[in-house]
């Protein structure tokens, strides 16, 4: 059987390179020797039979009311999804159309389509630069890049993990993203599934259980993430967060 | 008078400077000049007779500026202008004390300055340019921009100066915008490519939004066609064969875009001939498809600064091409933005390096790129690079980003052409 892993909306929600983390899954799974693909949803109608893992990467605010309009079409699905395990990750603006809402700084409000708890609400300036999360569930330290100008609440109960360097949902909360069973929003952008190889394997152990086969990472996943390991080293001293805290 | 003192100060630090770091360029007397005398820049910007020209936009500006430049002094006109490292306001400063007399008067009848986009509107302030040419919005370096309408705020701004006309690229529909929105008074003059072009471009141009319809040629200067290295511009109902410093349609773009800003700026006075002329005898542009000789071996450089300039160079690397150094400096915080591009087309690199390393190396490996090994040491990685065995194929190719090109070039002693 052929792994399908969905990118929703790519030409909308790719501004960090986010939605490469659907070929960063397809890659995994094929060095593991599995078939995989990548297929791109645009619109409802590009919707495959089966879907096995999805990824929504993150857009600009212009883009905000149009992809809205695209996932509205979708929100039955989504529910599907959710509810029956399906790997979901959604990036920075995408995340936030999955929640319950979007508070712009300009008053107005963007309803979500309430697949993830909580909201996104203004911040005093831009959160950019590094972003370091210790995620529970095994997943060790989530490292990579924050670019976002709102903050992130109502998700305390749910989150992806506590802040160990950066901003993530802020308002003093000290946490980041929210993950609700395999639904996972953060504002990691980027190729974070590469980045991040333990959260990347988990999902496809995840998309694998569910159509009944098994995912053990390749050999050359294990080369590659040589690479990933030693970027992250880096970026772990430059954001002055101890590797060590990668247990 | 009033700005001797100041000039006299920025050109002792100016040599204070050269001393401690001996043929570097520098934008520390810029930096003291725009401090003790604020209102230098904007002043002396004004004050050419021919006016201010500035050309700014998210990619192809140095190219661009370059062949205006060749244009414009083709004609015979006295013509200042900046290098492209000193896009920003304390590198301008500097650049106009390297030509200003002790009063701190610039000679040249017409300014042409490429101007960095997200600087652009603060320089601006108070600044009137004649014209201003905008060549693109691409999405940027995510630490500065976050988006593409952020980019397209600030071009709107650098745009609103111009008191003459504006110069835009048809093709990129934010730029379209742009011009929907200037004030009366202000002519509108465009550039773009035929549907045959863009037909042809594999990944299409580039741009954020490209605009759902060509330009007509009767409304602007149109690429008809490029094939390989040169070009043909079609011009008021007229074609313009050209050369283009490398292949590559982009190149096309900018000297159409140079082409259409001469003529708003010489009005009467442009000649197409002389315009193709100058197009075609422009050499390989500094660092980007450019062929050196070092160490008794030929080198290209490949320089990368945005994923569409990263896109369309590494597309222009011929396939086959077995030694390969890919390095990524630290102007390059958050790769991120990169990885919506696709090098597989490289095959293999022999070396990757720069303080950027094994983000490189992660990214590459994802498109199914082989890495022979990861070097930090970027020195290290091209004396053994060079060192290394002859190509099978092709010639030894570098494809660096702008800081990890200085580096480079420092390292192997080349002056840098500016």
């Amino acid at each position: 059987m052929t792994l399908t892993i969905v990118s929703l909306l790519p030409s909308l929600q790719n501004t960090n390179g986010d939605a490469e983390n659907a070929a960063v899954l397809a890659a995994r799974a094929r060095w593991a020797g599995l078939d995989a693909r990548v297929v791109a949803v645009e619109d409802p109608e590009d919707l495959p039979e089966r879907v096995d893992a999805v990824v929504l990467g993150s857009g600009s605010d212009a883009s905000l009311e149009r992809s809205r309009e695209v996932l509205l079409g979708l929100h039955d699905e989504l529910r599907r999804w959710g509810t029956e395990g399906v790997p979901i990750l959604a990036v920075g603006t995408g995340w936030e159309l999955l929640s319950w809402g979007i508070e712009l700084a300009d008053g107005r409000a963007i309803e979500g389509l309430g697949i993830l708890a909580g909201r996104a609400v203004p911040r005093d300036g831009r959160a950019a630069g590094d972003l370091v999360v210790k995620a529970s569930g095994g997943l060790g330290l989530l490292v990579g890049f924050e670019n976002h100008a709102r903050d992130y609440v109502g998700a305390e109960a749910s989150t992806l993990g506590r802040v160990q360097a950066g901003s993530g949902n802020g308002r003093g909360s000290g946490q980041e993203g929210v993950r609700m069973g395999d639904v996972i929003g953060t504002h990691l952008h980027g190729p974070v599934l590469a980045k991040n190889p333990r959260l990347a394997d988990a999902m496809l152990e995840r998309a694998c259980a569910r159509s009944g086969s098994e995912y053990a990472p390749g050999e050359r996943s294990v080369e590659v993430d040589r690479f990933a390991e030693a970027a992250r080293k880096l970026q772990l001293r430059a954001a002055g967060v101890a590797s060590s805290a990668d247990a | 008078m009033k700005y001797a003192p100041a000039i006299l100060v920025g050109r002792l630090t100016r040599i204070a400077a050269r001393l401690r770091k001996p043929g570097g360029g520098s934008a520390v007397p810029g930096l003291v000049v725009n401090t003790i005398a604020p209102r230098y820049l904007g002043t002396t910007l004004s004050g050419f007779p021919r006016g201010l020209v500035v050309v700014t936009g998210s990619s192809g500006k140095s190219t661009t500026t370059k062949m205006l430049v060749a244009i414009l002094r083709a004609h015979g006109e006295a013509v200042f202008t900046n290098p492209s490292t000193a896009n920003i306001s304390q590198g301008l400063t500097s650049a106009l004390l390297e030509q200003a007399d002790w009063r701190g008067h610039v000679p040249g009848d017409v300014a042409v300055l490429e101007m960095d986009e997200g600087h652009g509107a603060r320089v601006m302030q108070g600044v009137d340019a004649r014209v201003v040419t905008l060549t693109n919005v691409m999405v940027d370096q995510i630490d500065r921009f976050h988006d593409s309408e952020m980019v397209a705020g600030m071009l709107g701004r650098i745009a609103d100066r111009a008191h003459g006309s504006v110069v835009v690229n048809a093709d990129d529909a934010y730029l379209e915008r742009i011009a929907d929105g200037l004030r009366d008074g202000v002519a509108v003059r465009r550039f773009g490519v035929s549907p045959t072009v863009l037909a042809a471009a594999p990944r299409g141009l580039g741009h954020t939004e490209t605009s759902p319809e060509r330009l007509d040629p009767a409304d602007g200067v149109v690429v008809a066609s490029v094939d390989g290295a040169s070009a043909v511009l079609a011009d008021a109902g007229r074609d313009v064969a050209i050369g283009l410093p490398a292949r590559g349609t982009h190149y096309a773009v900018d000297a159409a875009a140079a082409y259409a800003t001469a003529r708003a700026v010489l009005g009467e006075q442009f000649d197409p001939e002389v315009a193709a002329r100058a197009l075609s005898a422009i050499p390989a542009v500094f660092g980007r498809g450019e062929r050196v000789t070092v160490r008794g071996q030929e080198v290209d450089f490949v320089l990368v600064q945005n994923p569409a300039s990263y896109q369309l160079n590494v597309d222009s690397i011929a396939p086959g091409t077995d030694r390969i150094l890919f390095a990524i400096g630290s102007d390059v915080r958050d790769p991120s933005y990169f990885w919506p591009t696709d090098a597989s087309s490289l095959g293999r690199v022999s070396i990757v390096s720069g303080s950027k390393a094994d983000e490189a190396a992660l990214m590459l490996a994802y498109d199914g790129v082989e890495i022979d090994r990861v070097e930090h040491d970027l020195g290290r990685a091209l004396d053994d690079f060079l060192a290394g065995p002859a190509p099978t194929s092709g010639v030894k190719t570098i494809v660096f980003s702008a800081d990890a090109m200085r580096r480079t070039r420092a390292h192997l002693g080349l002056t840098g052409a500016e």
